[in-house]
């Protein structure tokens, strides 16, 4: 015991990982699930087709308490389209529809709005959906009272009807889906590329490799490829079960989706060369890869919305590659999304692969010719 | 005889420490130049500098013609090495292992099948071609080893320690295949710390010790100059009989 425990303290890269990682793991479940208080500031979209005073009025009303209640943060459209492509963009989780024809239906005493749910996160969408519910309950004493001051019980009735994004029903698991995908992805291209260099340097056999006249670039490139061709076949194991088993269901263009995950390969690829310079054998690597992949899996947005993160950690997501894979992957995925709603997220990942990949190679050439 | 490998004050140091220091030596073509040295004396050093996995700090090296720095590629083209370590993959097979070299350094798809054919046929493991190298004994992994050395045709072989840890039916056979690769033209570089297989290979002997080149020549003319009878003997008389408990200086752990 004592020897191992020896070795462990004297080989740095397993002594660092050793502590880090239950640092980090702690910090991030403790910061991700907050003791009080749900999600809030919750981008949401209203769309103010009426404008006549009634519906102007109401809507307003329900801006203000929205705002006021610090559940949502708010902005406003005339145009539906514009409101749902906000969701599509991933810049907002909800649109509440205040149609035309609001006085009318107030003076008959119904009042029917609609709400158009993201979908991408059923957790996300309870806060939305409960929200939204609690506002205008909360609205109702005011309502009446602008009908002469009836009971609240005897007021115009406000009817939610919630819908999603995507007509027809989803299954929970189809919203877990893109992250599970995204995920196999990383153990793919991540650790896999780190581990397979390392057990060559383990092994020695790194050494034949770069004896050869063949490049130091092709050597990478060549172990990049073999770990996308792995990356995307467990991607596409993931898919199939999800597809058959779970019965999700593709909504976006599979051109789009394969060019996602093929940019989130690379990424992952770049960050397991970088790994691979700093462990030299196959268990550094391993927690080395282990430090960086759980806190990616957790702040990415692959199981929980980032909004439900403190913000300091949602600042630490928006670095992480695996974030841009998820959302644009989702986006396409469910939402049906085209290029220019993802073209943020593929941009992002095209620059940080070059980054990546930029410091890597250098690091790595060092590595191994000192 | 003109000149395969030139060293001139070839020198590579880790921080502090000189692992070689100023060495020239000049290996003959078509000969085979033992490297011999207590451990941590450089010769490992020295050849890694050789087939450019590591960059001289000071001096000059050339291979057949080619300079180790600005030549990477006609050095790696022309120089065939079998490290201490085994550089096949125990789940390909022999055959694979071979072939993924083969490819690697170039040699044309049907050159290269006959090749392999060949060099199976040298080392007798054609049967067993197509098992996987992780189910052959040490000597016969080490027999792969060597061929896969080979597998672009180099001239000149770098043999690091090859008989290290082999039975001595397997010990007679490489020493035998080395003899006949001098005989086939090549040029071999030998380390080793086997006095008898040196002084039994090598036409040329250089002996180091903490980096430098304590004394080079043909084995006999070294016996002579020392008054020595054999080459143990001058080693011990060269690199001392102390034992070699010094720190290298720098402790480079796996995993940082």
């Amino acid at each position: 015991m004592r020897k191992d425990l020896t070795e462990f303290y004297r080989i740095k890269a397993r002594l660092v990982a050793m502590i880090m990682f239950p640092v980090i793991l702690m910090l991030l479940f403790g910061y991700m699930f907050p003791s009080g208080g749900g999600v809030d500031h919750i981008p949401i979209v209203i769309v103010q087709q009426d404008q006549t005073p009634a519906g102007i009025s109401l809507s307003n009303s329900f801006i203000y308490a929205a705002q006021s209640s610090k559940a949502f943060d708010v902005s406003t459209t005339t145009s539906l389209d514009w409101a749902v492509n906000e969701i599509t963009l991933g810049r907002a989780y909800g649109v509440v529809i205040f149609h035309q024809g609001i006085a009318q239906q107030l003076s008959s005493g119904s009042v029917q709005l609609e709400v158009i749910l993201d979908q991408v996160n059923p957790t996300l969408d309870q806060s939305v959906k409960g929200g939204v519910m609690q506002i205008f309950s909360s609205l109702q004493p005011q309502l009446s009272a602008s009908f002469g001051g009836i009971p609240a019980n005897r007021g115009p009735t406000i009817n939610l009807q919630f819908e999603g994004i995507v007509p027809g029903q989803q299954s929970s698991f189809e919203f877990l889906a893109p992250g599970m995908i995204a995920m196999s992805l990383i153990i793919g291209g991540l650790s896999g590329l780190a581990m397979t260099f390392s057990r060559e340097k383990e092994l020695g056999t790194l050494d034949g490799l770069l004896m050869t006249p063949i490049s130091r670039i092709s050597i990478i490139f060549g172990k990049s490829f073999a770990q996308v061709v792995r990356g995307l076949i467990s991607s596409v194991l993931v898919f199939a079960i999800s597809i058959t088993l779970f019965g999700v269901h593709v909504y976006g263009s599979p051109v789009l989706m394969v060019l996602v995950l093929l940019l989130g390969v690379m990424a992952f690829t770049g960050l397991g060369i970088l790994a691979t310079t700093f462990a030299n054998d196959q268990e550094s690597a391993q927690l080395i890869m282990m430090m960086i992949q759980f806190p990616m899996i957790f702040l990415s947005g692959s199981l929980y919305p980032i909004i439900q993160l403190p913000w300091f950690l949602q600042a630490v997501a928006y670095f992480l590659p695996l974030t841009y894979v998820v959302s644009a992957f989702r986006s396409v995925m469910i939402l049906n999304a085209p290029f220019s709603a993802i073209s943020f997220q593929v941009y992002i990942l095209v620059v940080i692969t070059i980054v990546v990949y930029a410091i890597a190679i250098p690091l790595f050439r060092r590595s191994v010719m000192r | 005889m003109s000149t395969s490998i030139e060293t001139n004050g070839l020198t590579k140091s880790f921080g502090e420490l000189f692992a070689v220091n100023k060495v020239s030596i000049s290996v003959k073509r078509g000969t085979i130049f033992g490297l011999l040295g207590p451990n941590g004396a450089g010769k490992s050093t020295l050849l890694r500098m050789l087939c450019t996995l590591l960059k001289p700090n000071a001096g000059t090296a050339s291979v057949e013609g080619h300079d180790i720095e600005t030549e990477t590629n006609e050095v790696r083209q022309v120089l065939g090495v079998v490290q201490e370590k085994l550089l096949l993959y125990p789940v390909l097979t022999a055959r694979e292992n071979l072939e993924l070299f083969g490819n690697l350094y170039g040699v044309e798809k049907s050159v290269l099948r006959e090749r392999i054919d060949t060099l199976l046929e040298e080392i007798k493991l054609t049967s067993v071609r197509d098992k996987l190298v992780a189910t052959y004994s040490t000597g016969m992994r080490q027999r792969v080893n060597i061929v896969r050395a080979l597998i672009h045709d180099p001239r000149v072989i770098l043999l690091d320690e090859p008989t290290n840890g082999l039975d001595p039916q397997s010990v007679r056979w490489v020493r035998d295949y080395v003899k006949g690769l001098k005989d086939r033209g090549y040029t071999v570089v030998l380390t080793t710390h086997d006095m008898k297989e040196a002084d039994e290979l090598a036409e040329d002997l250089a002996i180091m010790d903490r980096g430098e080149v304590l004394a080079v020549g043909k084995s006999a003319d070294l016996k002579k100059r020392f008054g020595v009878s054999d080459i143990e003997q001058l080693f011990l008389e060269l690199t001392g009989r102390e034992l070699r408990d010094s720190l290298s200086g720098k402790v480079k752990m796996r995993g940082w």
